[in-house]
């Protein structure tokens, strides 16, 4: 940045900062002299007393000033900074480029001239030496009246980006384009070259004859040529040298040579080039009458002109404006990590070749827009332009702002032009998108499809969110420029990958191919005009993704296209699900429009009566199930595609089904649940819950102390379940195979009215609640017939006695199961005070306890924290996530997947607690943005908010790989309006191992009520690895092959033992992500044999692998860390600890099975010690004593 | 527990041992017997065997001392966790009779046999760890005790007394697993049986499974019926228990010295003064003091109420009097604006040296 923009801006009273730092600036101004003369002492003294801070000069006053006024922060500054020469090229090593340059333009003026020829014979004789003459579409024939020629250009001149010094480094390591145009003599061409793309044809050739030169037996420079189209358009053939052999000392600068023929001066009137113009005339003889438009022919050929005016104008840019290079390279850099430009992978359509976009759009902003002719539009020049003043990162975010703005679809945009443009706005009818460049020649956005620029903005306006509202913990840095957004799973709520090559257009248009050039462009313009068209509303943007052309040999001709795409759809939530969309009314059934709707629906268009009365043509999309709605996206994409490109379904991949399978039992135990009568689903669930909380207060005269509240705290009501819940009426469930006999008892919190009956002892409390459980219990049989309740003691055969323990099981009719348990707010005092019983006294004095008291404490601790997160937490947690699922309906969807995730990489529960799992999911769907909602501004809401399950799993999964969790997360969880209450201790380390994740929230600024008992941070690190494991998998699902599963499935390498059950004991077994239905089908000779193992009592919750997990786990916790997938898993997987594998001293408390080894006496004083070392044999023996009957086998690794 | 052991000894140990299934274990490691134990072929548990010893320098009580009496009482280190007393009574009968087990894990006993193995050596920094550690694990061993008498003890001694016997919830027997590594006393009914169990064995003990407390998914099953019992024994035992406690705190209260809104006076004629109870009504009587917290609240408002204009003008006064006050404050203001510029300077530049800013 140059120092009179410094000048300017210190002196520039209007700086919108707060009046502290204002204060503190207008006086550094008035005495800035004064300090420098204390600070010259003050230096004189600095080698004696280092510690004494020299106040900071004017100069750096002014750029501390400077930063924090001009940019988002300082280290926002800084970080801008220290990007820039990472993405530009060393221009300070280009001389070896230089001198090849000048070679070049040395062989190119010398060339010699090429008498005028027919173009087959003149292609024939190059053809010879190996190269093609890339002619377009339609190929010239031997009755061609026309002739090309080639003299050596009259010009040769360094354009583009390299030459402003604005080149931004691609994606994918691609080079830096060096671009040189030659201008080609105008005696060359006649006037009547515009049509029919002869100047196209004319072009090619030179082209050929260059690249001959440039390659041939004569040519002195030591460099390879290729040919290169510019979004496949061969119209657009431009000539690629890269260096070869000896001469690879530029080829460290990383750049390749652009040869671009261009056509300052020629015979041929623009005027007949007005975008309105038609130039093809293709079938002359049919409709000569309807001459359409050819607005991406006539812009090609415009941009032949274009070159050297766009270079004098980015140069002036860059001259007049400081900022302009810099703000170029953020926004550039910005539109690469999001895939608008080249890059060998998932690249936005239509952005090709298009660096003077960016450039252009930068002008707009500084220079204004054109006024428009008063009359045609209300908005007159509605861009004031902004002036030269701006730093970059304001510059860049107004550009943003301009692009997330601006409806390009309904509005065409003149930058202003010295004298006015060109071809009034009118003649622009033609084109999708309309942003004319300064010189007034050429329609930049030509040819780019309005669905990519639906992307573009919806992209604009969140990076926009990201800086203005990243009030948490992350730097928005990282995200706006850091990391690559081009991943397709985590950027788009629908992903299809389409096969085209089969693809044949309904309406073809040989008028359409003529005008994109090819077949393949024309198919892609039509396909995302289709889509768009259809998807209407329910899709903010549709992208078409492929990877940037490439470069081909000379001797191919045309350029070759890559079969698939990839289609990216974002959703708009509100209406992407809607089951019909409505036509025209049926009066009109004879009209014009109602004629287009039947011919686009084709046979899904019909005439439907609607409940209204009215009667109209209509598209309805039949589901069978609330989780099918989400598909009606892809459905409309297909019915269209199929419809309309005659791309069948076997050319269409998603990934839904895959996904969705993995959150549904197979297909015969569905099957079976139906055959019985079940009723499913979570709406069913939270109806029978809340029937039951009706027959509960009901009883009301029979209980000694009224109910005030039963409130719901199981995943199962909120949505969150990984599995939908299901229930069987009792009656039916005898013969249901035992390995899907699982019944999920959901967990409900009751209390009771405050009364001053209840004791004042622990004990006795927990001794009350099991009276109050046995008075509930019968009233409820008494008064629901069918139902079934029964008190539960506890968890294991031990009792705690001051712990709350008890629970009440209840299955009802239908048979849905709850577990109810007690909350009454007193155990929470005396608790309290058996911690600490004297509060008053500080720390020091009080008495050292007795072990007796410490065991009483240690317990009481214990109970406290069961206490806390029972009756306090859950039930908010409950409440604010149900909450959440019901704002964003992919947000349930996303839980259960990655709750999935977890689970089927032996985590969940064991490790990583379903409310920790729930709070990453509500980080990753908040931190996108749905606060915005509370604004009102209704086009920015929630602009990264994932529509579908799959793309919020993929989000979380990202998340996850890169999220450093020692820092700890903050979740906003009461949607951000008391955020700023809870302040992250970002430098404070997790108080323990146990704990190494902090998921603080409003009711937990701590953070670790979810995690206090894990993940540890082997366990968390593992986590790190499992998702990037994921999330490269995921990726890997892009090349097409590979399957959704596979994320899903658990890596066993890495366990030093392995215990596997026997599934058909398990009743969660079929939840297995791999259920093989064999074990529950029936085996035997007669269909009946089942029945001598039936599941004849209804065991709630009863799951043995659970149990006999929590059982090793605490038996064994000092010896191995555990893992076992709670969703059907068959497996605990351990992993010895480390620090136990080699001999120790034998202790009495050692905590672990050791067996004594024979120490080589290097050192007699330690022998006597006794060495011993963890019995791995027994240990394992002991495990499968345990679970005798039960264990299949036991594996170790490497025995 | 003790696993977590100080990087000290970690040291120590730092080559890895052979493999320990060839090498013949030795007879004997600091004083205590190896017992080999089989499991099946390739499994081998150890058990360490020595006889139990009192401590001596702690005041242990009396109840333990008779608990386990000197002379015949087996001290086992490392018992398999899922052991239950019949398992290790059948492990020891080729040795003489048990006269019952007592499993304690850990807890002071185990420490003080500790103790007295490591003759005097003290062990600094990890006693107060292991104190902590071995008072939990008593606290749920000390519940284990009696294999076949789930009813804690607290229960038991109240159906000591007079008052209303508590009706016992059903209790099936099953085995309780302990955390790996703990300890047990075995007592022989003779002194003799101890010195043969402390004699190394020819041929490794065959570990005895009692097939009548039920494994695996039996097991499971057991306990989970076993903790759902019919309703009307819930009923009998809340009720009853309530009942004997409602005794208990009656007679407590009876025999209590201190009598609601009494006020206390010891023998010499001064009065307690107590700190308010539940509800604020002190439980020994009449005096109350207030309580520091209230105090403090007391004090807090009173001062920030009547002080604060005061204070504000005081801090006015000294901060902007003096013109070199002024420029004192400005130049620390703009000084920690520089500091805080260098500090975000300093942080990139150590974020630029890890190569974060490339984008790709």
């Amino acid at each position: 940045m140059s120092s009179t923009l410094k000048r300017k801006r210190s002196g520039s009273p209007g700086s919108d900062s707060g009046s502290d730092s204002d204060a503190s600036g207008s006086g550094s101004h008035a005495s800035r002299d004064e300090w420098q003369g204390l600070g010259a002492p003050d230096s004189q003294n600095a080698p004696s007393s280092s510690h004494v801070v020299k106040p900071p000069t004017g100069q750096e006053l002014r750029n501390i000033k400077e930063a924090t006024d001009l940019y988002r922060s300082t280290s926002f500054k800084f970080q801008i900074d220290a990007l820039l020469p990472n993405v530009r090229p060393k221009y300070q090593h280009s001389q070896p480029l230089d001198a090849f340059l000048l070679s070049l333009h040395k062989l190119l003026v010398n060339a010699s001239p090429i008498s005028p020829q027919h173009p087959l014979q003149a292609s024939r004789s190059l053809s010879k030496k190996g190269i093609a003459v890339p002619y377009i579409r339609p190929l010239p024939t031997e009755d061609t009246n026309w002739k090309v020629a080639f003299e050596p250009p009259t010009e040769v001149v360094l354009v583009g980006s390299w030459a402003t010094k604005t080149a931004v480094k691609g994606k994918d390591s691609l080079k830096y384009q060096v671009d040189v145009a030659i201008a080609m003599p105008p005696g060359l061409f006649q006037e009547k070259d515009y049509l029919n793309g002869r100047v196209f044809q004319k072009r090619a050739f030179y082209l050929a004859v260059v690249a001959a030169a440039l390659v041939g037996p004569k040519s002195t420079l030591p460099c390879e040529a290729f040919y290169e189209s510019t979004s496949g358009d061969p119209r657009c053939t431009t000539l690629v040298v890269e260096p070869s052999g000896s001469s690879k000392e530029w080829s460290k600068l990383n750049a390749r040579v652009r040869i671009i023929p261009f056509l300052p001066e020629s015979p041929i009137p623009l005027q007949r080039l007005s975008p309105s113009r038609s130039n093809l005339r293709t079938h002359a003889q049919d409709d000569e009458a309807k001459e359409e438009a050819t607005p991406i022919y006539n812009s090609a050929f415009m941009l032949m002109n274009t070159p050297k005016m766009h270079l004098l104008s980015v140069h002036a840019l860059a001259q007049d404006i400081p900022a302009f290079t810099d703000a170029l390279t953020l926004l550039r850099v910005w539109a690469n990590q999001r895939g608008y430009g080249p890059g060998t992978r998932m690249c936005v359509r239509g952005f090709e070749g298009k660096g003077m976009l960016w450039a252009s759009v930068l002008e707009l902003l500084i220079h204004g827009e054109e006024p428009l002719r008063v009359g045609l539009s209300k908005t007159n020049a509605k861009r004031k332009p902004l002036g030269k003043g701006l730093s970059p990162y304001q510059l860049f975010k107004a550009a943003l702002d301009f692009l997330a703005r601006h409806g390009f679809g309904d509005e065409a945009v003149f930058v202003k032009a010295q004298d006015g443009h060109r071809f009034p706005p009118g003649s622009y009818s033609s084109h999708e998108a309309v942003f004319v460049d300064s010189s007034s020649s050429v329609n930049l956005l030509a040819g780019v499809p309005l669905s990519s620029l639906d992307l573009l903005r919806h992209d604009a306006q969140a990076t926009l969110q990201a800086l203005d509202h990243s009030s948490l913990s992350e730097d928005p840095f990282q995200t706006v420029f850091l990391q690559d957004h081009r991943d397709i799973f985590g950027r788009f709520d629908v992903v299809l990958r389409v096969d085209v090559s089969s693809a044949v257009m309904r309406a073809k248009s040989a008028h359409l191919v003529a005008d994109y050039g090819s077949v393949y462009n024309a198919l892609l313009a039509n396909l995302t005009s289709v889509l768009r068209r259809g998807l209407g509303n329910r899709a903010k943007a549709i992208a078409v993704l492929h990877p940037s052309s490439d470069v081909r040999p000379l001797s191919q001709a045309l350029p070759s296209s890559s079969s698939v795409v990839y289609l990216g759809i974002i959703l708009d939530t509100e209406h992407a699900f809607r089951l019909v969309d409505h036509g025209p009314a049926a009066e009109e059934q004879e009209s014009e429009s109602a004629r287009q709707f039947r011919e686009f629906w084709g046979d899904k268009a019909e005439l439907r009566r609607f409940k209204d009365g009215s009667i109209t043509e209509s598209v309805v999309w039949d589901v069978k199930s609330a989780d099918e709605r989400v598909h009606v996206p892809a459905l409309i994409v297909k019915h269209l595609l199929q419809r309309h490109l005659g791309i069948g379904a076997d050319a269409v991949q998603t990934w839904q089904n895959q996904f969705d399978a993995l959150l549904k039992a197979p297909e015969s135990i569905r099957s079976l649940y139906q055959a019985r009568g079940a009723s499913i689903g979570f709406k069913t669930a939270l109806t029978a819950f809340d029937t039951l909380v009706k027959q509960i207060k009901a009883l009301d005269e029979e209980l000694p102390l009224a109910i005030l509240n039963v409130s719901p705290v199981s995943a199962g009501l909120r949505y969150t379940e990984a599995f939908v819940p299901v229930a069987i009426p009792l009656a039916s469930r005898p013969g249901i195979p035992s390995s899907a006999s699982y019944l999920p008892a959901m967990e409900v919190v009751v209390e009771f009215e405050k009364s001053g009956r209840w004791p004042d002892d622990l004990r006795a409390i927990q001794k009350i609640k099991l009276a109050f459980f046995e008075r509930l219990a019968t009233c409820l049989m008494g008064a629901v017939k069918g139902l079934q309740a029964n008190v539960v003691l506890g968890n294991g055969p031990v009792r705690k006695e001051i712990q709350d323990e008890v629970a009440l099981d209840i299955v009802t009719p239908d048979g849905w199961a709850f577990r109810a348990r007690i909350w009454h707010d007193r155990e929470a005092t005396l608790l309290d005070r058996v911690i600490d019983p004297q509060p008053h006294v500080p720390k020091a004095v009080k008495k050292p306890l007795t072990p007796e008291e410490a065991r009483d404490r240690q317990a009481a601790i214990e109970a406290k924290e069961v206490y806390t997160r029972r009756f306090l937490h859950a039930p908010r947690h409950h409440r604010a996530v149900a909450a959440l699922s019901h704002r964003s309906a992919a947000f349930a969807g996303t839980i259960r997947l990655v709750k999935r995730w977890f689970a089927a990489h032996w985590l969940l529960r064991s490790h990583v607690r379903e409310e920790a799992v729930e709070l990453l999911c509500s980080y990753v769907f908040l931190r996108t943005g749905a606060r915005v909602q509370t604004e009102g501004a209704a086009g920015f809401v929630g602009a990264g908010m994932p529509g579908t399950k799959e793309r919020g799993f993929a989000m979380v999964l990202e998340f996850l790989k890169d999220w450093d969790w020692t820092k700890g997360l903050v979740v906003p969880l009461e949607f951000g309006d008391r955020d700023a209450s809870v302040t992250p201790d970002a430098t404070k380390p997790p108080p323990s191992t146990r704990a190494a994740w902090s998921l603080a929230t409003e009711f937990d600024p701590e953070g670790h009520m979810w995690t206090s008992h894990g993940p540890d941070a082997i366990v968390a690190r593992r986590v790190t690895v499992l998702a990037k494991a994921a999330w490269d998998g995921l990726c890997g699902l892009e090349s097409g092959d590979g399957d959704v599963k596979r994320l899903f499935h658990h890596p066993t390498d890495d366990y030093d033992f392995i215990v596997e059950v026997d599934p058909s004991l398990s009743p969660r077994y079929y939840q297995n992500v791999d259920a093989d239905p064999s074990v529950w089908t029936v085996k035997g000779k007669y269909a009946n044999a089942s029945s001598k193992d039936p599941v004849s009592a209804v065991m709630p919750g009863f799951d043995p692998l659970t149990m006999f997990y929590d059982d090793l786990k605490r038996t064994y916790e000092d010896s191995a860390l555990l893992f076992y997938d709670v969703l059907g898993g068959t497996r605990i997987g351990g992993v010895w600890l480390p620090n136990l594998r080699a001999p120790r001293p034998f202790r009495v408390l050692g905590g672990f099975s050791s067996i004594p080894v024979l120490k080589d006496s290097e050192k007699p004083k330690e022998k006597d010690r006794g060495f011993v070392v963890l019995n791995e044999n027994a240990l394992l023996g002991e495990i499968g004593r345990i679970g005798y009957g039960y264990i299949v086998k036991i594996t170790q690794k490497g025995v | 527990m003790g696993s977590s052991s100080s990087p000290g000894k970690q040291r120590r140990t730092t080559t890895a041992g052979p493999s320990t299934s060839s090498t013949p274990l030795p007879a004997t490691t600091v004083g205590f017997t190896v017992l080999p134990i089989t499991y099946s072929q390739t499994a081998t548990h150890v058990l360490y065997a020595r006889s139990h010893s009192a401590p001596k320098h702690k005041d242990s009580k009396g109840k333990q001392r008779e608990e386990l009496p000197e002379g015949r009482t087996l001290f086992l280190v490392n018992v398999p966790p899922d052991a239950t007393e019949r398992e290790l009574t059948v492990l020891f009968k080729a040795c003489g009779t048990v006269e019952r087990v007592v499993f304690s894990t850990g807890g002071n006993g185990a420490q003080a046999e500790q103790e007295a193995n490591d003759g005097g050596e003290s062990e600094d920094g990890s006693g107060t760890d292991e104190d902590q550690e071995g008072g939990d694990e008593e606290g749920s061993g000390s519940e284990e005790e009696g294999e076949n008498n789930s009813r804690p003890k607290k229960k038991r001694k109240i159906s000591h007394l007079e008052g209303p016997q508590v009706v016992p919830l059903p209790s099936v027997p099953l085995r309780t697993l302990r955390r790996t590594g703990h300890t047990a006393y075995v007592v022989f009914l003779d002194a003799s049986s101890l010195a043969r169990a402390l004699k190394p064995p020819q041929k490794p003990y065959v570990w005895p499974v009692d097939i009548e407390t039920p494994l695996g998914l039996a097991h499971y099953s057991a306990l989970y019926s076993s903790l759902r019992p019919p309703l009307d024994v819930v009923r009998a035992h809340a009720d009853s228990w309530m009942e004997a406690f409602e005794y208990e705190q009656t007679k407590k209260r009876q025999e209590s010295k201190y009598h609601k809104g009494e006020a206390i006076v010891d023998e010499d004629g001064f009065t307690l003064v107590t700190r308010g109870g539940a509800y604020g009504k002190t439980l020994g009587g009449g005096v109350g003091v207030m309580s520091k917290q209230f105090m403090n609240e007391q004090g807090e408002s009173a001062g920030t109420g009547g002080g604060k204009r005061h204070r504000k003008k005081k801090e006015k006064e000294k901060q902007a009097f003096y013109a070199f006050q002024i420029h004192e404050k400005k130049r620390k203001e703009i000084i920690d604006l520089k500091k805080k510029f260098d500090e975000d300077k300093a942080k990139i530049e150590k974020l630029k040296q890890s190569r974060k800013f490339k984008p790709y």
